[in-house]
C-alpha cells in the first residue's frame, strides 16, 4: 500500500480542500490515483469465466479478461437509503500490466456530486463486469438512484455483476458465522486491518468535515475505503483460486459449504469434489452423506451405496445411512429381508435413551421408521403368497 | 326486561321493516318517547347515456353487469375528468361512486398503456376491497391491466414487479409517505407517467391526518413536476358541508364540484328517540345503553339486519355482550352478533365483513370504525346509541342502512348528554342544518415542518422552489440550512444528514408508536390480540383496567409504558373501569390579544396541554353504581396546540364569592363544550374546553379553549375570530332551558355545578357580553 498517503492529502488539503465549501464555482470532483504492486494480489490474473460460472452460477462474458473487472465500492452519507442519501466518495480499482489502479473520486461539496458520477459512469464504459461486496443490494442501488437524481443516463450500471458478500457468505458462514469483509480480510486472507475507521463513522466524518471544510477529516475514510477496494480484488482471486484449487484447501467447513453452494448450481461433478475432500475431521459424516446423496442423484448407485454401508458399518451419519440402504434394497436390489433388517437396526439406533424422549424430530423419525418397518413386513408377506 | 314493555315485543312473529314501522307507531308506549318520525322518500334513479370520452372497451362489461346508462353523477365524473379537470364527488354510501374514477382511469390505461394511476384510500381494507373490484372488471374485459395494492403487506418479492409494471397502484397515504415517496427513483416508470391521483374518502382526512395528507401531496406533486407529468385528481367525499373547499385545501388547487347524484333509494324512516325522564328534578333519563339495547334486540329477534352504533368501544362491548346473550345457545347462535372496533386485528375484522355480505351476521355492534366506505353490503336498519358527534358522521353511519329499492329504518337514541338533547330537541336542526365543515391546516408549523425536512430529503429544494401554497418556504429552507440539516449551495439545498426524516412521523397522530395488547392466560401461548394508539393507551390499558375485547373481559396486568406494551389476562368480573383524565396548560406564547372596555381580554395562544391518568372507577354492569376507584401511575402526556382565552372583568367576578365563581365558570364551560362543536362545525373530541379560576397564565379568572390536536388545526383562531357568539349562544341554552337549577342539557345538573351554578353562569355571562371592544 502506499505509504505516504496522509502526507499527500494533506498538501492537497491545504490547495483544494480547506476553501472547497466558500468556493462558488464547481468544475471538478477530487480525485486520486495510486498504483499498488501487483504482488499484492496473488491469484488475480487467473480468473477464468469457467470458474466464474462456479462460483455465482451468471452468465459472464466468456472472454472474460480480468483487467475489464471494475472493483467498486462507495462511501455514503447514511445507511438508510432513499433519495437523500448520496454516496460522497466513489472508490474504484482495475488491475493493469503495471499494477493494481485504485481510483478514488470524492465530491468536497454537493454541487461536485455529478462530477464525480460522470467520471463513474466514463470508466464504466470500458468495463465488462462489475465486482463489489454487497454491492447488489446497496452500492449499485445507490448510485442507480444518484444517477436518476442527476438526470443521467444508469443504464451504464447495467454489467455483469460480482457480488463477493453472497460468494463469500456461502463459502465461510458455517466456519466463520460473521461474513463482513474486515473480518474475512483477517480469517481469510490473513490480512488483519490496525487502525481503520469503522464505515458506519464514514457520513459523521462527511458532515463535519462540510461544516469544518477540513478535508483531512476525510483522509482516514478515504485509506478505509482504499483497503475496501484492493480486498476486493484479493477476496476475489483468492476465491477463484479455491475453486479451482479444492485440495489445497485446509478447513473442511469451506470445502464442504462450497460443495453445497456448487450443488445448489448444478454443478454435480463439482460438488462432489468438494464434498470428497472434506469428508474428514468434524465434517466427516456430513460430508460423506452429502456426498452419497449427490452420487445417488447423478445416477450413481454403485458409490452411494458403498458410501452408506461404510458409514452404517462405522455407525456413522444416524439413521440416513440406514434409511437409504433400506430402499436401495427394497426398490433397486429387491431384497425386502435385507431392507428389513436395516430398517430394525435404525428403529434400535432411535430406540438409544441417550436420544431426547419428547424430542419432536426423533419422534418423528420413529413414527417414519416405524410405518417403513410395518409397510415392508406387509409387502414381504404379499410376496409370500 | 325494560323492552317487554313495549307490546312490540313477543319474541315470535318475524315482521319486515314495513311491518314492523308500522306496528311501532301504533304503540303508544313507544310513541311517547318518538320525538319526531322522518319518512325519508324514495329517490328514483337519474340517469345519463355513456359520454363519448368512455372508451367503448367497457361498454360490454359494464352491460354485461346490467348497466346500461350510468348515473347522473358517475357521467358527470368521466366528462369532467376528460376536459382535464380535478374533481371532487360527493354522493351518499352505495351510489356507485367507485365508478366515478374506476371508469375514468381504466379508459385512460387503455388509450396509452404507458399511463399509470395512483390510488389513495385510508385504510388498508379499504383498499383490499376496491382491488378485488377493480380485478373484475379488468378481467371481464381481458385485457391487460395491472393493478396491484401496495402496502406493509406486499411481499417483498412483489414489490419489484409493483414498481415496474404496475398500471394502478393502490396505497395508502402512510405507505405513500414512507415507503414510496422516500424511494421514488425505484418508481421512475410511475412518476413519469402518473396521470391520475385518486383519492376516496376525503372527509376523513381532517384535522393532523389532513394536514399530514395535504403536505405529502405536496411532496408527491413536487416529484412529478420534478419527473415531468402532470397528474389530474379525482377525489371522493361522504356528504360534509365544503367538500370544494376541502378537496382544494388537501390539493391546493381548484376542483370541479359533482354532486348530482342520480343513485336511487328506498322508503328510509328516522326515528327520532329520546329516552324517558326519569328524575325529573335532576334532569336524568333512562340510559341510551338499556335503550339500544331494547332496540337491537327487537331487530334481532325479528330477523332484521341492523348495525348499532356506539361512541366509545367501552360501550361496543358491553352492547355487544348483551346482544349475544340474547341469542346464546348451544347452536353457537351467539356469532350472530359481532362487536367491531379499531384494536380488532384485520384477519378478525375481514371475517366479520364477510360474514355480514354474506347475512351470516345479524347484527354488528361498531364504533364508527364501520363509518368508513367499507364494503358491508347494505343492511336493513340502523341504530345510532348517542349522537356520533356530528352531521357528517351521523349521516354517514345511518347510510349503513338503506338499500336501493327496499324501505330501511334508522334509530337514533339520544344520551343524557346536552349535545344529544340538543339535536333531539331541535330535529330539524339536525335534517336541514347543513354537515360540518372538514377543517385541516397543511400549514400547521409541526406538519408543515417534518413534511418539508421530507421533501427536502426526497429533492434538493432550489432557490425559489415553492412547496405547494406554503407561504415563505426560503425561510423553511433557511431555517434547516442553519440548524444543519439542510446544505445551501450553488443555489440548492441539499439533505446533509445520516437520517431518514419519514421514519419520524406518523400521519395519524402526533405519537407513532402504537401499544400492542398481549393476551398473557395461557402462560406457554402469549397472544397479541389487538392494539393501542399511545394517547387512548393510559385511558382503557392502566394497570388493573378491565379491557373488553370481543366481549370477553381482561384485566391489564402490566402496562410496559417503555415497550408500548400492555399484558392482559381473561377474567370474569361483573364490573367495568372507567379512568379520570387530569389536563393542566402552560402558556407558551401570545399570537394576539385584545382588551376590551371593562379590563378584560381576549387572547390567541400558544399551550402546552399536559394530560395524566391519575385514578379510575370500577362500575357494575346493569345498574352502572360505582363499586370504587383505583389509583393509577403512569407518565404523563404532552402537546403543544393553540388555545383562545377569555379573562373575566374583576368588577364582575368580584359580585360573587369563590365558590360560587367557580360553579359559574364550570357551568360556562359546560355550555361551551356544547356549543363550540355546534359553531366551529367540528366534532366535539376535536377543541377542549377549561376554566381555571385563577389561571397561572393570566393571573385571573379564565375560560381556556383550545384545539385538541398537537399543533392545533385552526379551530382556536376560528374561535378567536368569532368574537362574542360563543358566549351569546351558550347564553341563549342556559336561559332557554327551562330548568331552574341546571340540567345535563344545558349547564350540567345541579350535582355537578351546585344549585347556584347556573344562575351564576347567566349572570357571567351577560357581565362578559356588555363590556365592548
Amino acid at each position: 500500500m502506499v505509504l505516504n498517503l496522509r502526507d499527500k492529502l494533506k498538501a492537497v488539503d491545504n490547495a483544494a480542500g480547506r476553501t472547497a465549501a466558500a468556493k462558488k464555482t464547481f468544475t471538478d470532483c477530487w480525485h486520486k490515483t495510486s498504483l499498488h504492486p501487483l504482488e499484492e494480489f496473488p491469484h488475480a490474473f487467473h480468473l477464468s469465466p469457467e470458474t466464474l460460472m462456479l462460483m455465482q452460477g451468471e452468465d459472464m462474458p466468456p472472454d472474460l479478461d480480468p483487467r475489464r473487472i471494475l472493483y467498486l465500492d462507495t462511501e455514503t452519507t447514511g445507511l438508510s437509503g432513499g433519495a437523500g442519501t448520496v454516496a460522497f466518495e466513489i472508490g474504484l480499482g482495475y488491475l493493469t500490466d503495471e499494477g493494481f489502479v485504485i481510483q478514488q473520486l470524492v465530491m468536497r461539496d454537493y454541487p461536485e456530486e455529478r462530477y464525480m458520477l460522470s467520471r463513474t459512469a466514463a470508466l464504466l464504459e470500458d468495463f465488462d463486469v462489475i465486482c463489489t461486496f454487497n454491492g447488489k443490494s446497496f452500492d449499485i442501488p445507490l448510485l442507480r438512484d444518484r444517477l436518476i437524481m442527476n438526470r443521467m443516463d444508469a443504464t451504464v450500471l447495467d454489467l455483469p455483476h460480482i457480488d463477493l458478500l453472497h460468494i463469500a457468505r456461502r463459502v465461510f458462514k458455517l466456519r466463520l458465522k460473521r461474513c463482513n469483509l474486515a473480518h474475512l480480510e483477517e480469517a481469510v486472507l490473513g490480512m488483519p486491518r490496525t487502525d481503520d475507521l469503522p464505515g458506519s463513522e464514514a457520513p459523521q466524518r462527511f458532515f463535519s468535515y462540510l461544516k469544518t471544510g477540513a478535508f483531512d477529516l476525510l483522509i482516514p475514510v478515504l485509506e478505509h475505503n482504499e483497503q475496501d477496494v484492493a480486498s476486493l480484488c484479493v477476496l476475489l482471486g483468492h476465491m477463484a483460486h479455491m475453486y479451482e484449487a479444492p485440495e489445497e484447501q485446509k478447513h473442511e467447513e469451506d470445502l464442504f459449504s462450497m460443495g453445497v453452494a456448487l450443488e445448489k448450481l448444478h454443478h454435480h461433478e463439482e460438488a462432489q469434489r468438494c464434498y470428497r475432500l472434506s469428508s474428514f475431521g468434524k465434517m466427516r459424516s456430513q460430508g460423506q452423506l452429502h456426498l452419497a446423496a449427490a452420487c445417488r442423484r447423478c445416477g450413481n448407485k454403485r458409490e452411494a451405496v458403498s458410501l452408506w454401508e461404510d458409514m452404517a458399518r462405522r455407525k456413522e451419519g444416524g439413521i440416513v445411512p440406514l434409511i437409504e440402504l433400506a430402499k436401495y434394497y427394497e426398490h433397486t436390489a429387491r431384497d425386502i429381508p435385507k431392507a428389513m433388517t436395516l430398517t430394525r437396526q435404525a428403529m434400535m439406533m432411535l430406540a438409544e435413551p441417550k436420544l431426547a424422549m419428547d424430542d419432536k424430530t426423533v419422534q418423528e423419525q420413529r413414527n417414519a421408521v416405524q410405518y417403513r418397518y410395518k409397510r415392508l413386513k406387509e409387502k414381504l408377506s404379499k410376496l409370500k403368497e | 326486561m325494560d323492552y317487554n314493555q313495549y307490546s312490540f315485543y313477543d319474541g315470535v312473529i318475524w315482521m319486515n321493516v314495513d311491518q314492523l314501522a308500522n306496528r311501532l307507531r301504533n304503540d303508544n308506549l313507544f310513541m311517547e318517547n318518538v320525538v319526531r318520525w322522518e319518512v325519508l322518500p324514495a329517490r328514483e334513479a337519474a340517469y345519463a347515456d355513456f359520454p363519448d370520452a368512455l372508451d367503448k372497451r367497457l361498454l360490454p362489461v359494464l352491460q354485461k353487469r346490467g348497466i346500461h346508462r350510468l348515473y347522473t353523477h358517475q357521467a358527470h365524473s368521466i366528462r369532467a375528468t376528460a376536459e382535464g379537470k380535478d374533481v371532487v364527488v360527493v354522493t351518499p354510501t352505495a351510489s356507485g361512486k367507485t365508478m366515478c374514477y374506476n371508469l375514468p382511469v381504466l379508459s385512460s390505461i387503455l388509450n396509452n398503456d404507458d399511463a399509470r394511476a395512483l390510488y389513495l384510500f385510508p385504510t388498508k381494507a379499504l383498499s383490499a376491497d376496491q382491488v378485488s373490484e377493480l380485478y373484475e372488471l379488468i378481467e371481464e374485459m381481458g385485457v391487460n391491466i395491472k393493478t396491484y395494492t401496495y402496502d406493509g403487506d406486499t411481499p417483498a418479492a412483489a414489490r419489484r414487479a409493483v414498481r415496474q409494471a404496475g398500471h394502478i397502484v393502490v396505497t395508502n397515504p402512510d405507505m405513500l409517505h414512507s415507503g414510496i415517496l422516500p424511494h421514488h427513483t425505484k418508481w421512475v416508470k410511475l412518476f413519469e407517467n402518473l396521470k391520475y391521483i385518486v383519492i376516496d374518502e376525503i372527509h376523513t382526512y381532517r384535522g393532523v391526518f389532513g394536514s399530514n395528507l395535504a403536505n405529502v401531496l405536496r411532496r408527491l406533486m413536487r416529484l412529478c413536476e420534478f419527473y415531468g407529468s402532470k397528474p389530474q385528481f379525482i377525489l371522493c367525499s361522504a356528504t360534509i358541508a365544503n367538500p370544494k373547499e376541502l378537496a382544494e385545501t388537501l390539493i391546493g388547487r381548484p376542483v370541479e364540484l359533482i354532486d348530482d347524484n342520480g343513485a336511487p333509494m328506498g322508503i328510509r324512516h328516522f326515528v327520532f328517540y329520546n329516552p324517558p325522564v326519569i328524575n325529573r328534578q335532576l334532569g336524568i333519563r333512562k340510559g341510551v345503553i338499556p335503550e339500544a339495547r331494547a332496540i337491537s334486540t327487537m331487530l334481532l329477534k325479528n330477523g332484521i339486519q341492523a348495525i348499532t352504533f356506539a361512541r366509545s368501544r367501552l360501550t361496543v362491548e358491553v352492547l355487544t355482550r348483551y346482544l349475544k346473550d340474547e341469542v346464546r345457545d348451544p347452536l353457537g347462535n351467539a356469532g350472530r352478533v359481532r362487536g367491531y372496533r379499531g384494536g380488532y386485528l384485520p384477519t378478525e375484522r375481514r371475517e366479520i365483513e364477510r360474514g355480514l355480505r354474506a347475512g351470516q351476521v345479524d347484527a354488528v355492534v361498531s364504533t364508527n370504525a364501520l363509518e368508513l366506505g367499507i364494503d358491508i353490503g347494505a343492511l336493513d336498519a340502523c341504530v345510532l346509541c348517542g349522537y356520533p358527534g356530528t352531521i357528517a358522521s351521523a349521516w354517514q353511519q345511518a347510510g349503513r342502512a338503506g338499500r336501493r329499492k327496499e324501505t330501511s329504518i334508522v334509530f337514533f337514541i339520544a344520551s343524557s348528554a346536552a349535545v344529544d338533547q340538543y339535536i333531539i330537541t331541535h330535529p330539524d336542526y339536525f335534517l336541514h342544518q347543513s354537515p360540518e365543515n372538514a377543517l385541516l391546516n397543511p400549514d400547521n408549523l409541526y406538519v408543515l415542518l417534518s413534511h418539508f425536512k421530507c421533501s427536502a430529503f426526497e429533492l434538493p429544494f432550489e432557490d425559489g422552489d415553492r412547496f405547494g401554497n406554503t407561504p415563505a418556504p426560503d425561510e423553511l429552507m433557511e431555517y434547516l440550512a442553519d440548524s444543519g440539516i439542510l446544505r445551501h449551495v450553488d443555489g440548492r439545498y441539499h439533505w446533509s444528514a445520516e437520517d431518514f426524516p419519514a421514519s419520524e412521523i406518523s400521519l395519524r397522530s402526533a405519537a407513532s408508536e402504537n401499544f400492542l395488547i398481549v393476551d398473557i392466560t395461557d402462560p406457554a401461548k402469549h397472544r397479541i390480540i389487538g392494539e393501542m394508539d399511545r394517547f387512548t393507551a393510559p385511558m382503557l390499558l392502566h394497570e388493573n383496567a378491565i379491557y373488553m375485547h370481543e366481549a370477553q373481559q381482561y384485566q391489564v396486568e402490566k402496562l410496559d409504558f417503555d415497550a408500548c406494551k400492555a399484558f392482559i389476562r381473561r377474567v370474569d368480573v361483573g364490573y367495568y373501569t372507567d379512568a379520570d383524565l387530569n389536563i393542566s396548560l402552560g402558556l407558551l406564547d401570545i399570537e394576539q390579544q385584545q382588551e376590551r372596555t371593562d379590563g378584560s381580554r381576549r387572547l390567541l395562544t400558544e399551550v402546552k396541554v399536559t394530560s395524566l391518568v391519575t385514578m379510575f372507577k370500577k362500575i357494575k354492569f346493569d345498574t352502572h353504581e360505582t363499586l370504587g376507584f383505583g389509583h393509577v401511575r403512569l407518565p404523563e402526556t404532552t402537546m403543544h396546540t393553540t388555545a383562545v382565552m377569555w379573562t373575566l372583568p374583576e368588577k364582575l367576578t368580584a359580585q360573587f364569592d369563590n365558590d360560587t365563581l367557580q360553579c359559574g365558570m364550570l357551568a360556562v364551560a359546560n355550555l361551551l363544550r356544547i356549543v363550540a362543536p355546534l359553531y366551529l362545525m367540528c366534532s366535539p373530541q376535536d377543541v377542549a374546553v377549561v376554566y381555571q379560576v385563577k389561571s397561572p397564565m393570566t393571573d385571573e379568572p379564565t375560560l381556556i379553549l383550545y384545539d385538541n390536536c398537537p399543533g392545533g388545526v385552526g379551530l382556536a383562531h376560528k374561535a378567536y375570530s368569532m368574537q362574542n357568539m360563543l358566549m351569546e349562544k351558550a347564553l341563549e341554552i342556559a336561559s332557554d332551558c327551562p330548568c331552574p337549577y341546571g340540567c345535563p342539557s344545558c349547564t350540567g345538573p345541579v350535582g355537578e355545578i351546585g344549585d347556584q351554578g347556573k344562575v351564576a353562569a347567566i349572570r357571567l355571562l351577560k357581565g362578559m357580553l356588555e363590556a365592548e371592544a
